[in-house]
Formats: C-alpha cells, sequence, structure tokens
C-alpha cells in the first residue's frame, strides 16, 4: 500500500536528484564546449599556438599565445613561492600558538582578506605602485607604473595568501596531538617538532597546497587586469616589465568583436583548462597517496 | 582614497554617468551588484542544496567519491572559463528559454517588462554567477551536515521518520550554518568581476526590470578603471565605490563566519 509518507518520500528523492544533476550539467556541457570551440583553433594553429605572437584583429592567420603563456609563467613563478613560504609560516605561527593575540588577529585578517573582491585588490596594488614611482622617480626605471610582472605578482601574492595559509593550517591541525606529545616527551624543542615531526607527516599535503596555489594564481583575472600591463606583442623582456596572463588575453579577446580573436580566446580557454585539469588530477593521486599511508 | 567630498551622498542616489561634465551617479552599480548577487544566491541555493543532500544521504561509496571530487573541481576552475561558457552558451539559452517566453507571457509584471535585445543582462550575469558560485556554498552546507552528531540522525530514524523527516529535521538543526553559507555566497558574487562584465551587458541604466542589461561595481571598475585618470573625479568615484562594495563583502563574511562558528560550538559541540 502507498501511503502518503512513501509517496512524498519518492517526489523528494526524485526533485533532489534531478536538481542535483541540473548543478552538475553546467560543468560537463562547459568541458564539451570549451573542447569543440578550442581543438579546431589548436589543430589550425597547430604547435606555433605555443610559440607564436597574438594575430591582430584582421590577419588571416591564427598565431598563436605565447606571450601570454610566458607571462602566466613568469607570474606564477615569481608569486608562487612568496605566496607558499608566507602562508606556511603564519599557518604554523596560528596553529602553534592558537591562542595568542598575535594569531588571533592574524586569522581575522585572513578570513577578511579572502573576501576582498579581486579587482578591488587589483585597484588598491595598482595606486600604490603610482604613488610609490611618484614619490620616488629613482623606481620608475624599475617599476613601470601601468604594470609589471613585478606588480602583478604583488596583487597575486595579496590574492593568494589567504587561500594558501587556509589550506596549510588544516593540514596542520589534521597532525594527532599524540605524535606532538611524544616528540616533546622525547625532548624535543617546539621548532624541532614542527621540522622534525609535523612537517614530515603533511608533506604529501604541502604538496596538494602548492598545487592547488598554483591553479588559483594561474586563473585569476580580476587581480591582474591594472597590475600586469597586458604587454602581448612580444615576449616580456624583463620581470620589471609589463607583461600578459592567459586568462587577461581571454578576457580580453572574447569581448572584442573579431573573429580571429573569438577563435584565440578559445584555444586560450581549452589550454587553461587543460592545465588545471591536468594540476588536479595530480592532486586527486597525491590525496589517494595520502590516504594509504 | 575616499576623497569624494565634492559629490557627497548624491553620488549615490543618481544614476547618471557623464564624465565629460563630471556628473557621476553610481546607484545603478550598486543596485546591481546587489540584485545580481540576490540572483545568483537563489541560483546557487536550489542547487547547491540538492547537491549536498544528494551526496550526503543517497550516493555511496565510489560513487560520493566521484560527485564531490565534481564538485571539488568546479570549485577550482577557473572563473574565466566559466566567463567564457557563460557569455557564449548560457547566456543565449537564458535567453531564448526563459527570458523570451516570460516576457511575452508575463509582460505587465514590472521584472519582465522589457523586451530581452540581445540576453546579456543581470539576471544572465546572476544566474551565470550562481553556477559558479554552487561548488563553494555547497561544500560548506554539505561540511555542517555532515558535521551534525549522529545521535540525531538515529534519533530521527528510532522513532520510524522516513529518510524525507530525517533529512528534514536535520537540516532544520543546520539552519544557521545554512544561512551563513548563503551570506558567504552573496560576499563573494558582490566582488566577482570576470563572470559578470562578460555577461551582464555593461550599461549604465537603473530599470525594475530585470532582462534590460546593467552593471555591477567590479564590472564597472574592470571596464572604466584604464581610462579614468582622464576626468576629474572619475577614478576617485570608482574608489568609492569599490570600497562600499569590498566594506559589505568583509563584514558579510565575517558575520557568517561567527555565526558558523557560534552554530558549531552549539550543536556539534
Amino acid at each position: 500500500m502507498y501511503s502518503w509518507r512513501r509517496i512524498r518520500e519518492r517526489l523528494f528523492k526524485i526533485t533532489v536528484f534531478g536538481v542535483a544533476t541540473l548543478a552538475l550539467i553546467p560543468l560537463f556541457h562547459l568541458i564539451i564546449v570549451v573542447f569543440i570551440n578550442g581543438l579546431p583553433t589548436i589543430l589550425e594553429a597547430g604547435l606555433e599556438f605555443l610559440v607564436d605572437l597574438p594575430p591582430t584583429p584582421l590577419s588571416q592567420r591564427l598565431g598563436g599565445i605565447a606571450p601570454s603563456l610566458v607571462g602566466t609563467f613568469v607570474v606564477t613563478m615569481i608569486s608562487l613561492p612568496i605566496t607558499i613560504v608566507l602562508g606556511l609560516f603564519t599557518a604554523i605561527l596560528v596553529t602553534e600558538f592558537p591562542k595568542s593575540r598575535l594569531s588571533i588577529t592574524v586569522d581575522t585578517i585572513a578570513k577578511s582578506l579572502s573576501s576582498i573582491p579581486t579587482i578591488a585588490v587589483s585597484m588598491a596594488v595598482f595606486s600604490l605602485i603610482v604613488v610609490l614611482v611618484n614619490a620616488i622617480p629613482e623606481l620608475r626605471a624599475f617599476l613601470n607604473p601601468a604594470g609589471s610582472a613585478l606588480t602583478g605578482s604583488l596583487a597575486l601574492v595579496i590574492i593568494a595568501l589567504p587561500f594558501s595559509y587556509t589550506y596549510f593550517s588544516t593540514f596542520l591541525r589534521s597532525v594527532p596531538a599524540t605524535y606532538k606529545e611524544a616528540a616533546h616527551s622525547i625532548g624535543m624543542s617546539r621548532w624541532a617538532v614542527i621540522i622534525r615531526v609535523v612537517i614530515p607527516v603533511v608533506k604529501k599535503s604541502m604538496l596538494v597546497a602548492v598545487l592547488m596555489t598554483m591553479a588559483r594564481i594561474m586563473g585569476e583575472t580580476a587581480a591582474l587586469l591594472f597590475t600586469a600591463g597586458r604587454y602581448r606583442n612580444g615576449l616580456p623582456v624583463s620581470i620589471f616589465g609589463p607583461v600578459d596572463a592567459v586568462p587577461l588575453l581571454i578576457f580580453d579577446y572574447i569581448l572584442s568583436p573579431f573573429e580571429v580573436w573569438h577563435k584565440v580566446a578559445w584555444g586560450a580557454t581549452l589550454i587553461l583548462l587543460l592545465f588545471y585539469m591536468l594540476i588536479f588530477s595530480v592532486v586527486k593521486v597525491v590525496v589517494k597517496e595520502v590516504k594509504l599511508v | 582614497m575616499e576623497s569624494l567630498s565634492a559629490h557627497g551622498l548624491s553620488l549615490f542616489v543618481k544614476t547618471v554617468w557623464d564624465p565629460e561634465n563630471g556628473v557621476y551617479g553610481v546607484l545603478g552599480p550598486i543596485l546591481g551588484t546587489i540584485i545580481t548577487s540576490l540572483i545568483s544566491v537563489s541560483v546557487s541555493l536550489i542547487l547547491s542544496f540538492s547537491l549536498a543532500i544528494t551526496i550526503a544521504e543517497y550516493l555511496e561509496g565510489y560513487l560520493k567519491k566521484i560527485v564531490s571530487s565534481i564538485v571539488e573541481f568546479m570549485g577550482g576552475l577557473p572563473t574565466i572559463i566559466y566567463a567564457v561558457w557563460a557569455s557564449k552558451y548560457l547566456v543565449p539559452l537564458l535567453k531564448n528559454n526563459i527570458m523570451e517566453p516570460l516576457h511575452a507571457s508575463l509582460p505587465f509584471i514590472p521584472l519582465f517588462s522589457c523586451r530581452p535585445v540581445t540576453g546579456f543582462s543581470i539576471f544572465a550575469a546572476g544566474v551565470a554567477l550562481g553556477i559558479s558560485t554552487v561548488p563553494y556554498v555547497a561544500a560548506i552546507i554539505l561540511e555542517a551536515y555532515e558535521n551534525i552528531p549522529l545521535i540525531y540522525k538515529e534519533a530521527c530514524y528510532g522513532i520510524g521518520a522516513t529518510k524525507y523527516e530525517a533529512i528534514k529535521t536535520l537540516l532544520s538543526l543546520a539552519r544557521p550554518a545554512i544561512i551563513a553559507a548563503l551570506i558567504l555566497g552573496f560576499a563573494r558574487s558582490l566582488g566577482e568581476t570576470t563572470i559578470v562584465a562578460l555577461t551582464i551587458g555593461n550599461s549604465m541604466t537603473l530599470t525594475p526590470c530585470l532582462f534590460s542589461p546593467g552593471y555591477t561595481v567590479s564590472a564597472l571598475v574592470a571596464s572604466q578603471f584604464a581610462n579614468a585618470f582622464l576626468y576629474q573625479h572619475a577614478e576617485s568615484v570608482l574608489y568609492a565605490s569599490m570600497l562600499v562594495t569590498t566594506l559589505i563583502s568583509i563584514i558579510l563574511s565575517l558575520y557568517a563566519s561567527k555565526l558558523i562558528i557560534d552554530w558549531r560550538s552549539r550543536v556539534v559541540v
């Protein structure tokens, strides 16, 4: 016999399942669409897509996205180590001394920092650099006020820092207290416990944190809008000069009215997506290993 | 950065944007930001709610792992990829299947009164944002839901509750955490730039209609900041409106994380 409760149960299950599927469909559609639109571009341009300069709006050739790729690489290489080191040390500080006033302040700052819109960070860094350059004219030789790899990296560090801090502190907190107590009981100093016990235990998880931070940095668009300089007529010459980044290129080209640029944007999107998928699958493999230990 | 006394409060109630005459009003973008975020939160509430319940209650073993990995994957996906997809596929889809029928059948309701010409609109931006915040909100709801002590669940089934009834009870326990998740999602939508800039249609108008193009503060900044230095005050106007958004966002997220912490110490212990 079907009571009202049974029917309601069924209805609920079907609705929940249906809507949950609806929530996942966009992702699959997105991946398929990016491949459909991106692959022809890359196939047409061939390997040159990775090493050539972007096309002019009316050109017949597709060209490539080399300046943006190199730019993203440079900016990531500058900002990633800084973010990791700062994030790791603040996380150690906060997990080791959770009750101190400094830690509580740092924790609150990290929380509010992560909720600042990325474009606000971009504006703030931009005006900071402009003010600095105006105050100390000698700096002009080093910092291009219209944007440089260094400025862009600074903005990225500010954005990725709370992110990596959250990752690191979650992992550090996951170390069982018994390990630490055992280490302390044999007379190890606090510092030695961190270096020799805590960090080796969470080594694999650290890699996850580093990779996820890297994915975040690579995909960031708004933070670089005013800070990187969008120089895409050639390869970047120095880290003090303007650079481009893949997300910036996609952003500008997809808004433009030119057919060629749209094609290039799709190709670049595909490359970004592939990079992200690669990072994500490495993360998944590492996480699996961590669970086995 | 807030050197704005020249305009005073009138800045926030006018809707004109005329740099050449030095007249600014950012009511449009600020309202646009809030409306877009509201739409986005409602979209992501429905989607992530079901997603979280499905993962927590109905899926087991392998399938559960796969689906939660997918959600994680969505969460880390660069927003620019969402933006490109939304501007090329989601916007036309919404225009043909939702906006035009609604406009055709219910033109007397002000919300649906204007013809969706291009599809790029506040509504489209809200939906696109909502989809992109789903993994974020779902993760918070899921965490809260799974943090509820097992005793409550056992008690529910112990008195013969069906799964639906048990879920309903557990969700009422988790309500503060869900509200916090929504506030966090709202704060996040406020500052999102890339997706909005590519879907909202960038126009300085203020209408009650959801299907007309508009602006949000961050989209406004993204498109105007680069040449704002050409006009007197333009730059500081942008800074001021960004400041408002940033402050709202920070306050909301601090409040939400306090909600979560309070809730955890009360229910989970």
